[in-house]
């Protein structure tokens, strides 16, 4: 007869540390080596089923699962909130696992799994940011072979990206797109950001941390490597703007993150805050002290 | 001088399997020339045309182009990156049909654009006054600009394809049959605008057709072509009013008259 404490490991043993097999993640990890050696290539692997749909972020938990160790911290972001579906239910995923702390703050966790947004806090050496990715292809709607956006890209023939900024000018006055806003890493291959806003996407420049994005339906990795630089993509004469709604935050007051708008009557009256839970806390608790004094 | 012509293609052959697409065929050109190659169908011209621009790989032969700063580029030895950068900046190619030619979905505007973008222009405003100025040179209304191709006739995407092409100032184009497809009304409108494009700006031209009418109007020399072979060459007038060869015969002489 199984004892109780026999029962409580039967989580631990069944699965694997981090659920990928050795082999799995060895496979994965090669993948993120060549990626972090050529910055903004997309490097093919061999992408596992996962317990979950794609599109839940498949492609990023199988790089977490890669990179995580017993010490990890383990902060989990979707649309930069803690506490959204998505965020809660890979970090129990992880929790159960792998067995590794988490927390809800940014300067704490040591790898950061993100869908959508790059956090407010500046992150910093050490830290790994991962993010879930549904199309790595920037030039994907532009050119649907994948044989010649393969071409594209090894001859740098990115006449085409450009097209779009110009159809975007013409169209609206103004570069419309708002996020997967296309970069060019190191100068030299262009990458989609995923769909981070084009807000965040200064923050990709030059970052102290390790940036891996992960794509499981499409089994592509790539990365951007610590302190790299980041260009967005632009006309001399529309340059890069990164843009967010022109309010404060209704609960901590900031100006200067990223808002989520919500509908808050039926009469469609608005309201704004921080899509970043954690930085919002963080202000409001700053508040708070300021006013104590 | 020896390096006097702007492309050369010598021995050409070009092989399908067993099947025969274009067997040593050689062809000269001086800038600001117009070649046609005529033939009826499948005798190897557009074969020949696709091998000579680069996009099909020949089996044999040599391909030269005296570039712009006077090298002799050889296409079958060169790189695919520089063939690729000499293919949108000194070549141009039309297709018959427009929609191969065009993007489809993208303004008129960005189609003439995109070249532009591809050979490092990023100024929004400078791309747009080039793109305007060549959608009055092929004359379709500047109003136009931002509307897509698919909401233009069949002669109005042929006119912006040949925009298109020739927005970067190319000094050779290839034409795949440019004007098949269209109503004979507006094909003489279109071979009127290449001529005077073709002559103003001095490009030189390679027309693939099987329509002897265009290439009387707008070649001066022709190469005939069957079964892949080059079975007549020489000047327009000459071949077309006293053609020597049997098939040369056959063909003018079926060009029905009104």
């Amino acid at each position: 007869m199984n004892d109780m404490s026999k029962d409580k490991n039967i989580d631990i043993q069944i699965y694997n540390f981090a659920y990928l097999d050795e082999n799995t993640k060895r496979m994965i990890r090669r993948a993120l080596l060549k990626a972090l050696c050529i910055p903004g290539y997309q490097v093919p692997f061999s992408s596992r089923e996962m317990p979950m749909p794609y599109g839940w972020g498949t492609g990023g938990i199988q790089v977490t699962s890669a990179c995580l160790i017993p010490k990890d911290v383990l902060k989990v972001i979707d649309q930069g909130a803690d506490d959204t579906t998505n965020a809660v239910s890979i970090r129990k995923f992880f929790q159960k696992t792998a067995n590794v702390a988490v927390t809800e703050k940014t300067s704490d966790a040591s790898l950061i799994q993100t869908r959508h947004r790059i956090p407010e806090t500046k992150l910093k050496e050490q830290q790994i940011l991962v993010y879930q990715v549904p199309i790595p292809e920037p030039l994907r709607f532009l050119e649907p072979r994948e044989t010649e956006t393969r071409k594209m890209h090894a001859l740098s023939e990115y006449g085409l990206m450009f097209v779009k900024l110009y159809e975007d000018i013409a169209k609206h006055g103004h570069i419309e797109t708002a996020y997967a806003y296309p970069v060019k890493t190191n100068g030299n291959y262009v990458t989609d950001p995923s769909p981070i806003p084009k807000f965040d996407n200064p923050k990709m420049n030059n970052n102290p941390a390790i940036q891996l994005f992960g794509a499981g339906r499409e089994q592509r990795i790539y990365a951007i490597p610590p302190y790299t630089n980041v260009k967005s993509l632009d006309f001399e004469d529309y340059p890069f703007e990164a843009m967010k709604a022109n309010f404060k935050c209704s609960i901590c007051g900031s100006s200067d993150s990223y808002l989520d708008e919500i509908i808050v009557s039926d009469d469609g009256k608005r309201s704004y805050i921080c899509s970043d839970t954690d930085y919002c806390k963080e202000q409001t608790q700053l508040n708070s002290k300021e006013e104590d004094q | 001088m020896m390096q006097d012509f702007l492309f050369k293609a010598s021995n050409i052959s070009k092989y399908y399997g067993q099947n025969v697409g274009c067997k040593n065929v050689s062809l000269d050109i001086n800038s600001g020339e117009v070649l046609g190659i005529v033939g009826e169908s499948g005798s190897g011209k557009s074969t020949l045309l696709n091998c000579i621009y680069g996009n099909l790989k020949v089996d044999e032969g040599d391909i030269l182009l005296n570039d712009k700063s006077k090298t002799i580029l050889n296409f079958t030895k060169i790189d695919e990156p520089k063939l690729r950068l000499i293919q949108r900046s000194d070549l141009a190619f039309v297709h018959q049909n427009p929609r191969d030619g065009l993007r489809m979905n993208i303004s008129a505007g960005g189609n003439i654009g995109e070249r532009l973008m591809a050979i490092g222009h990023r100024n929004y405003g400078e791309i747009r006054e080039i793109a305007s100025s060549w959608l009055e040179k092929v004359e379709i209304d500047v109003s136009r600009i931002d509307d897509k191709p698919s909401t233009f006739s069949g002669g109005m995407q042929q006119r912006l394809q040949i925009a298109r092409n020739l927005v970067t100032k190319p000094r050779l184009i290839f034409m795949d049959e440019p004007t098949g497809g269209l109503d004979v009304s507006v094909q003489a409108k279109i071979l009127d605008l290449l001529r005077n494009l073709v002559r103003e700006l001095g490009i030189a031209a390679i027309i693939v057709t099987h329509d002897l009418g265009v290439v009387r109007l707008l070649a001066d020399r022709i190469i005939v072509m069957q079964n892949g072979n080059v079975i007549e060459a020489g000047l327009c007038d000459q071949v077309l009013d006293d053609p020597q060869h049997k098939y040369s015969q056959l063909l003018v002489s079926s060009v029905l008259q009104v």
